[in-house]
């Protein structure tokens, strides 16, 4: 099955998308098969340390991803990551150790296999854009997402720090519009499609969390976006999930849904809604497509 | 028989750290022909030089290998020193053992080693050296400045107030440079007008400076003494005599809507236009990529208009060639844009604060437009967004500058203290006004630079903010400034209605293409390159090439103009002489072998190959063959390498000389 297809990658979920993500994960998996991308998940695969491991002890975050980089490579040339933190950690795993001989001999010695870095490792949004290819998505799109206006959210981690994820221009990237744009919707200009939400602080330092996100939820509503779109299960999680604490705690009302890439493609692409977990959101996105006569 | 002499410097401990000098002197002592071996701390210094005098006359020495550092360095010093104990200054030959040997290499035992073998190669090359005589060459007394911005002004007046003739050419179509666009300057706030305008006039009416505007270094050709100097004077379409300088033309110009690159593009002006009021010379130019005369063949109003019938539509751009002995390049400098870069850029541009898409985000060389009486705006400090005036202004410093992620390391060194004049002006002009300054560090030595500084922030109300700026992003009218304070550890956000950036200081776009024709160094900024930091700060490593203010790196004013005199004192310390002596290693040909091909002709990149005729006694021509000028040959060697008959060789290093080296290892 999987060798026909002409594009192939090792599939790295990531411990969010079997969890609180899991609508990401069902909808990757449902899109990729619509548009007949393989994704094949790597067996065993395990935590790549994201977020605490890198801060604690550099070499177990460096040997974590590059055991799972070496597992993926037996897969397939190519590794697909879904999560922006994943996504980070591996691409920095790739960085580092590609560049320091030393670091790279320690982990080989730790993981007790050889360090090839054959493989490369890519975000799903590069795939879609640039290995799919945005003109193949126009022809895939059986539901223009017309009449909906989406404020992209591309948060720290995918972008960032420029010279190590190489997705897109470092500081104005336009990948997620590019997609959305061939899928029919409308993308709003707004001011804080690049600040942090406050991954790490989620569950330590609420408050913080809690100020970062109303600011970004504040600048999507008032470049007149319906919904947010997001490339990232942490960030899902602030926006989505704090979302009701939020208006509580700033007396208003957003009930902004928060969306992800692939569950918005995944319609324009014809899906049904429940195969992309359009019921498990807190923000229930689905008064609002059906308004725009989505589903 | 030759008496070799052989002197091993320590240079304190830079070469006796990983080399065994005493080790290398006593296995030279042993080669053939050596008569005497020594290693002394410090041969440079006079009881070196002495050493090395006396030990000539004593030991009766016919050859000297000084084993010290790179020739570049101390080989005039050696050799002068062997011609005054009476030894032609070319049978001395340095063996460089600190920049190829100890400097690079750790291990004490491989690196006496190489030594030895470096100084055995020297040996074996310095005893097939010719005793040659210095040629001299004639001295032409007349310099070119390549700049006609402070800098290049200050060298020209200094070099034409000597007697000296100067040629000065320049890009723009008016002299002045950045300088006559600044408003007021620190740390005294004199107009820059006032004080630059009268060094301009002063230029148009030297005696003895010719000056081109609006012209450009075609090809330069030639040596220190005797440069020929092609320059493409860019066809102005107004007859530069005939012009009076009455500007009915730019008045009556239909085409009134481009942006004036002299304003930072604030204001506008018309297709035939001077750059400003107090241009120098006052004479317009056609600006052919907006004329509607060029564009459609349709207009020619100014054409009309002209009284004197200076316009010419049909000129064309003209080759002049001029002569002269020494040149002062003085390019200046050009601001970092914040833009998005093209993809082959060393450089980022900001995007983190909208690639230069916000109107209220301008550069530091755009405020001194806002805020001179001569600018757009008469002087008020208005947004270019809406023509308002802002309130609240913000100072970002280290834009580009400092910033290693962005592609510049270097620091600019003139944006705090412009950034605290700047605060100033604004607080002079908008009392109500309250200016903020993110900065990283204040950098600002200089004769009462501190002070100025000082005042800025006690006494003009300014709030310095020592921290980054992460983002700027536009919100309804205000432009909005993320940053932090870090003496308190706090984010700041502040509503602007203005920022200003202090964009890094870079070379000149294409420095690096007239650099080429030039024939000098320049670092990976594009910046030119002294031949030493420390004591040659104003000489190219290429003789008779000097230079002037901020293409060498950044400098203000002050620094720009004592560069730009050191720069003349340098060429007239040149032009002293009617003569000058220049190196014999030049390369000869052997005409008996030499079958005329002319080879060596095609690849000399010095134009110092001439066709020699061959004649007999009734005066047939019997054949042609190649002829080296002497005075014109470069000493590079690439005819020696061409030669396919091996008849063209190189004084000191001859194919013998070489095959000798070789042989010592």
């Amino acid at each position: 099955m999987t060798a026909k297809r002409k594009l192939n990658y090792a599939y790295y979920p990531g411990c969010s998308l079997h969890a609180s993500a899991n609508e990401y994960d069902l909808s990757t998996r449902a899109l990729f098969d619509a548009l007949n991308i393989g994704l094949q998940e790597i067996p065993d695969w395990f935590c790549c340390g994201a977020t605490p491991a890198h801060n604690v002890d550099e070499l177990l975050s460096l040997s974590l991803c590059a055991k799972n980089i070496d597992m993926a490579e037996k897969v397939a040339p190519e590794m697909a990551v879904a999560c922006a933190s994943c996504f980070s950690r591996m691409k920095f795993t790739h960085h580092i150790l590609s560049k320091n001989e030393t670091k790279r001999r320690q982990v080989e010695k730790a993981i007790d296999a050889p360090v090839t870095l054959s493989g490369d490792v890519k975000h799903i949004l590069d795939i879609l854009a640039r290995d799919f290819g945005l003109k193949q998505l126009a022809k895939a799109v059986k539901k223009p997402l017309q009449g909906l206006k989406v404020a992209c959210y591309y948060g720290c981690l995918l972008t960032r720090p420029p010279e190590v994820p190489k997705l897109d221009d470092c500081e104005a990237p336009t990948i997620m519009e590019d997609l959305l744009h061939t899928a029919g919707a409308e993308t709003v200009q707004w001011t804080h499609r690049m600040e942090c939400c406050g991954a790490n602080f989620t569950l330590s330092r609420p408050a913080v969390v809690i100020q970062l996100t109303n600011a970004i939820l504040e600048s999507a509503r008032a470049a007149g976006a319906d919904c947010i779109m997001v490339g990232c299960p942490l960030c899902h999680g602030n926006l989505d999930i704090r979302q009701e604490e939020i208006e509580n705690k700033h007396r208003t009302s957003y009930r902004l849904p928060v969306l992800y890439i692939t569950q918005l493609l995944g319609l324009a692409a014809g899906l049904p809604a429940e195969k992309l977990g359009l019921d498990s959101q807190m923000v229930d996105p689905r008064p609002l497509l059906k308004s725009k006569g989505l589903i | 028989m030759s008496r070799l002499g052989v002197f091993i410097c320590h240079c304190g401990e830079n070469i006796s750290r990983t080399v065994d000098v005493e080790r290398v002197a006593a296995e030279a002592a042993r080669i053939s022909g050596v008569a005497f071996a020594t290693d002394y701390k410090y041969m440079c210094s006079d009881p070196g030089q002495t050493l090395l005098k006396n030990t000539i006359r004593e030991q009766r020495l016919s050859h000297v290998v000084v084993a010290a550092c790179s020739p570049r360095m101390h080989e005039k010093t050696f050799r002068k020193a062997v011609e005054s104990a009476g030894i032609n200054p070319f049978l001395c030959e340095m063996a460089n053992i600190r920049e190829h040997c100890s400097w690079v290499h750790e291990d004490r035992e491989e690196a006496t080693a190489k030594a030895s073998g470096i100084v055995a190669m020297m040996v074996e090359r310095v005893k097939q050296n010719r005793a040659l005589p210095t040629i001299t060459v004639p001295v032409t007394k007349r310099s070119l400045i390549i700049g006609g911005g402070i800098a290049g002004i200050q060298a020209a007046l200094d070099i034409a107030d000597a007697g000296h003739q100067v040629v000065l050419v320049e890009r723009e179509p008016s002299i002045g440079g950045h300088m006559a666009q600044l408003s007021e300057t620190f740390p005294t706030l004199d107009c820059s007008q006032c004080i630059m305008t009268p060094k301009m006039v002063d230029v148009a009416n030297h005696p003895n400076i010719r000056l081109y505007t609006y012209a450009e270094i075609e090809l330069v050709e030639g040596y220190i003494g005797n440069f020929q100097v092609t320059i493409r004077k860019k066809a102005r379409s107004v007859d530069e005599d005939k012009c009076t300088g009455c500007g009915i033309c730019t008045t009556k110009c239909p085409q009134k809507k481009i942006p004036n690159k002299f304003d930072q593009n604030l204001g506008m002006r018309s297709a035939i236009y001077v750059p400003f009021p107090q241009a120098v010379p006052n004479t317009p130019v056609i600006d052919r990529e907006n004329c509607t005369m060029f564009k459609t063949g349709k207009c020619g109003v100014c054409q009309k208009v002209c009284g004197p019938g200076a316009i010419d539509y049909t000129q064309q751009d003209q080759l002049i060639i001029e002569p002269v002995g020494a040149i002062v390049v003085a390019t200046g400098f050009d601001l970092y844009s914040i833009d998005k870069k093209p993809g082959n850029s060393p450089y980022d541009g900001y995007g983190e604060f909208g690639y230069g898409t916000i109107p209220d985000v301008i550069d530091g060389l755009t405020f001194e437009r806002l805020a001179s009486a001569s600018g757009p705006t008469g002087g008020r400090i208005l947004r270019p967004s809406d023509g308002r005036e802002p309130k609240q202004v913000v100072f970002i410093q280290c834009v580009g500058s400092r910033a290693r992620e962005k592609g510049i390391s270097y620091c600019s060194k003139i944006c705090c203290m412009y950034t605290a004049k700047q605060s100033m002006l604004y607080h002079h002009k908008m009392h109500d006004g309250q200016a903020y300054v993110f900065f990283m560090d204040a950098r600002v030595p200089g004769k009462n630079y501190d002070e100025f500084w000082r005042r800025a922030i006690e006494d003009e109300e300014a709030v310095y903010i020592r921290g980054m700026v992460s983002r700027l992003y536009q919100k309804g009218d205000k432009v909005m400034v993320m940053g932090s304070d870090i003496a308190v550890g706090v984010q700041v956000e502040i509503e602007a209605d203005l920022v200003v950036l202090a964009t890094a200081v870079m070379p000149q776009p294409g420095a690096d293409l007239l650099a080429q024709k030039l024939g000098i160094s320049y670092d990976k900024y594009n910046f030119y390159s002294e031949a030493h930091a420390k004591l040659r700060p104003v000489e190219c490593a290429t003789a008779g090439i000097f230079l002037a203010g901020a293409c060498q790196g950044p400098k203000d004013i002050p620094e720009s103009v004592s560069q730009a005199s050191a720069a003349a004192a340098k060429v007239m310390t040149l032009f002293a002489r009617d003569t000058m002596e220049r190196e014999p290693i030049v390369a000869r040909v052997r005409e008996n072998t030499c079958v005329g091909c002319f080879a060596c002709k095609k690849v000399c990149a010095y134009g110092a190959i001439e066709e020699k005729e061959i004649r007999d006694r009734q005066g047939n021509l019997i054949r042609k063959v190649a002829y080296v000028n002497p005075g014109v040959c470069g000493g590079c060697g690439t005819c020696q390498a061409t030669c396919p008959s091996k008849s063209i060789e190189l004084e000191g290093y001859t194919d013998e000389q070489i095959v000798a080296m070789i042989e010592a290892l």
